[in-house]
């Protein structure tokens, strides 16, 4: 136990690092300047690798004590959390597509009802009418546009 | 002084409108909404309103999303103190005494000193903000861009030697958050950086879409199944108003806690949260009694709620004076100051004397209006707090999608904020801070800026930082807060953390 606790912390510091580099690899394609006129790529290759140096201190940390365990990971429902994240980016797709009324009763009733185990017939009551509540507030009352869709709503 | 009463009244005359009013009254209630709410906090909040202001001049705008910060400090304590559960991470200590006081039939007055203590705290620090905020307004004309880039350094420094987790873990964040926040346009030669090739990342990445991904939606996924049986106190409220006795008990704290929320939330990267753990230790440390504190002993509810209160307005001042927030709210809010068109800093209050004084006066108005309506909504708040969570967690879902889609009207914003989700959550189980990480992601293109232009004033050298007195200052500073943690083992946000 106390080596998995180890490592997922250290395994967090090893992916840190691998950001930092890939950053300061960016910067250097992007130009650094000189320190008398800094470039476009300055700032972050001196963030990459001052991200890189702090990363191999936890690192190093991770490895040489347990006390930077991470929470209780295993508590988490990784599956429905996917879902949930898959069914986010659906909506993004297809927000435009089909418009914001259509697109947000099926992601409200996916929700409530495939997510939260809510009766279907209470779902799809509350999807309809938080989707007619948004509409009216943000649409009508705050003049937001939403997107309308090839159906026009 | 004088000057500065004469200022308040016009700021009164200007918070006094009928159309401010009503929109103070909207940030106060929603921002209370969203205190007692667990799961939703008032940076999210900021956020997601903030396409819905653009409509709106901006003091009102201003004078509603101020309403919501303070707001949520009143709506925290009620979670607290009834559910045990913090409605805001700002009201953690609050569950303390405040629950263990509701379990002894005294609920009532938990949620009464809070209200009267946050009250009394609140008015002080509108009071401290009219005297300190315009001095310290003038005395940052002197200010270059070695001084501020020296002091954002600093706030970001005392950030990390606050977190509650790691310190390097938290100064990751923050270069994190720097790294971010350039991303887009080069401010000097306009090079795309980091944008790969996606045209609506050339201005950078949104501020709404990164906080509605790491506070809202990240919250709710983290929430999933944890907070769905939570026990809503089911006793009748009675005695709303403290007697005698509690108010003899809860002066004093209130008054300590009031000073040390202002003048600690007046450092940039303190916060609310630090200083109401510092309260109750010091309370804990003075009292005749420790022993009954964790017991249900008032001055644990009621010095720790004024703190909070007080830390809120004195976050204001480094934000109004000079244009640098020092929370992750704040630094929103300094976002939301930029998209109205109106230059943070030193000559805000100069420039634009409508908004600061009218804000002010506001805060004023909106503390007045939460303890007379906070009260007596107390039952509507625990109705409220009886909607089953699924329900809330799939409304913050949607509110964020639409808070982020609709700055822009782009669906981009939208993947950004599903994919901040995703970091918000791993960097909460990886036991990574997601606050530096926005403080120093607002900060990061000042920052730059700051630094840029201060090596091209010194033709490169790094001594313009230490040559200059007060640059010096908050270098200094800084790196004592850095090094510091190397001499001792005690740090001030984990030693709280711990104890409590």
């Amino acid at each position: 136990m106390k080596r998995t606790k180890i490592s997922t912390s250290g395994a967090s510091a090893i992916f840190w690092v691998a950001v930092g580099i890939l950053t300061c690899y960016g910067a250097t394609r992007l130009g650094l300047g000189s320190v008398t006129e800094p470039g476009a790529g300055f700032i972050f290759f001196w963030s990459g690798l001052i991200l890189v140096l702090l990363s191999l201190m936890v690192l190093v940390d991770s490895i040489r004590s347990a006390e930077h365990m991470v929470g209780d990971m295993e508590k988490i429902n990784w599956a429905k959390i996917a879902l949930i994240l898959l069914s986010l980016l659906l909506y993004a797709f297809f927000l435009e597509r089909l418009g914001f009324v259509l697109t947000t009763f099926i992601l409200l009733s996916f929700l409530l009802g495939w997510i939260e185990r809510t009766n279907w017939a209470r779902s799809l009551g509350v999807a309809s009418a938080a989707v007619l509540a948004c509409f009216a507030i943000f649409e009508l009352w705050l003049k937001i546009r939403l997107p309308k869709g090839i159906f026009g709503f | 002084m004088l000057e500065s009463l004469a200022s308040l009244l016009y700021g009164f005359d200007i918070a006094l409108q009928p159309q401010n009013l009503l929109y103070c009254f909207i940030g106060v209630t929603m921002g209370t909404l969203v205190g007692v709410l667990p799961g939703i906090g008032p940076t999210a909040t900021i956020a997601l309103l903030l396409p819905a202001t653009f409509s709106l001049n901006p003091i009102s705008a201003i004078i509603m999303l101020s309403g919501i910060c303070y707001g949520a400090m009143y709506g925290g304590s009620t979670t607290s103190i009834l559910l045990n559960i913090p409605g805001e991470a700002s009201s953690v200590v609050t569950c303390f005494d405040g629950y263990q006081m509701a379990r002894q039939g005294r609920a009532g007055a938990a949620l009464g000193i809070s209200a009267f203590g946050s009250f009394i705290a609140g008015t002080f620090s509108i009071f401290g903000l009219i005297l300190l905020a315009p001095t310290l307004a003038d005395f940052a004309l002197k200010f270059g861009p070695p001084e501020y880039f020296a002091l954002m350094v600093m706030g970001l420094t005392v950030v990390a030697y606050l977190a509650r987790k790691s310190m390097a873990k938290a100064l990751m964040m923050a270069v994190f958050g720097i790294i971010l926040g350039c991303v887009g346009l080069d401010p000097i030669t306009a090079t795309p950086r980091f944008t790969f090739g996606i045209l609506e990342l050339a201005d950078g990445i949104g501020i709404a879409p990164v906080v509605m991904g790491l506070f809202g939606i990240a919250e709710v996924l983290e929430n999933l199944g944890v907070l769905t049986k939570a026990a809503v106190f089911a006793g009748k409220l009675k005695g709303l108003f403290p007697n005698r006795e509690d108010w003899r008990r809860s002066i004093g704290p209130i008054t300590r806690g009031s000073l040390l929320g202002f003048f600690l939330g007046l450092l940039p990267g303190v916060g609310a949260i630090v200083p109401q753990f510092l309260s109750y230790a010091l309370e804990k440390k003075l009292s005749r009694h420790p022993e009954q504190f964790g017991n249900g002993a008032i001055e644990g509810v009621a010095s720790p709620e004024a703190c909070n209160n007080a830390a809120v307005g004195g976050t204001f001042i480094p934000l109004l004076s000079l244009g640098i927030p020092s929370t992750a709210m704040t630094a929103i809010l300094l976002g939301a100051l930029m998209i109205y068109g109106l230059t943070p800093g030193p000559l805000l209050i100069k420039n634009s004397p409508d908004l600061f004084w009218g804000v002010i006066a506001s805060m004023y108005i909106g503390n007045l209006m939460l303890l007379i309506l906070n009260l007596p909504l107390i039952p509507l708040w625990v109705r409220v707090l009886k909607i089953p969570y699924s329900y809330l967690s799939t409304f913050i879902i949607l509110f964020c999608l639409i808070g982020a889609y609709s700055l822009n009207n782009s669906t981009t914003d939208i993947y950004i904020a599903v994919v901040f989700s995703i970091v918000g959550l791993l960097l909460k189980k990886f036991a990574f801070e997601p606050a530096p990480l926005v403080l120093a992601f607002v900060l990061g293109p000042l920052l730059e800026t700051a630094l840029r232009r201060s090596l091209i004033l010194s033709d490169g050298s790094l001594l313009i930082f230490l040559q200059r007195p007060i640059s010096a200052g908050f270098i200094l500073f800084a790196v004592v807060v850095l090094v510091a943690p190397l001499f001792s083992h005690i740090r001030l946000g984990r030693g709280l953390s711990e104890e409590d």
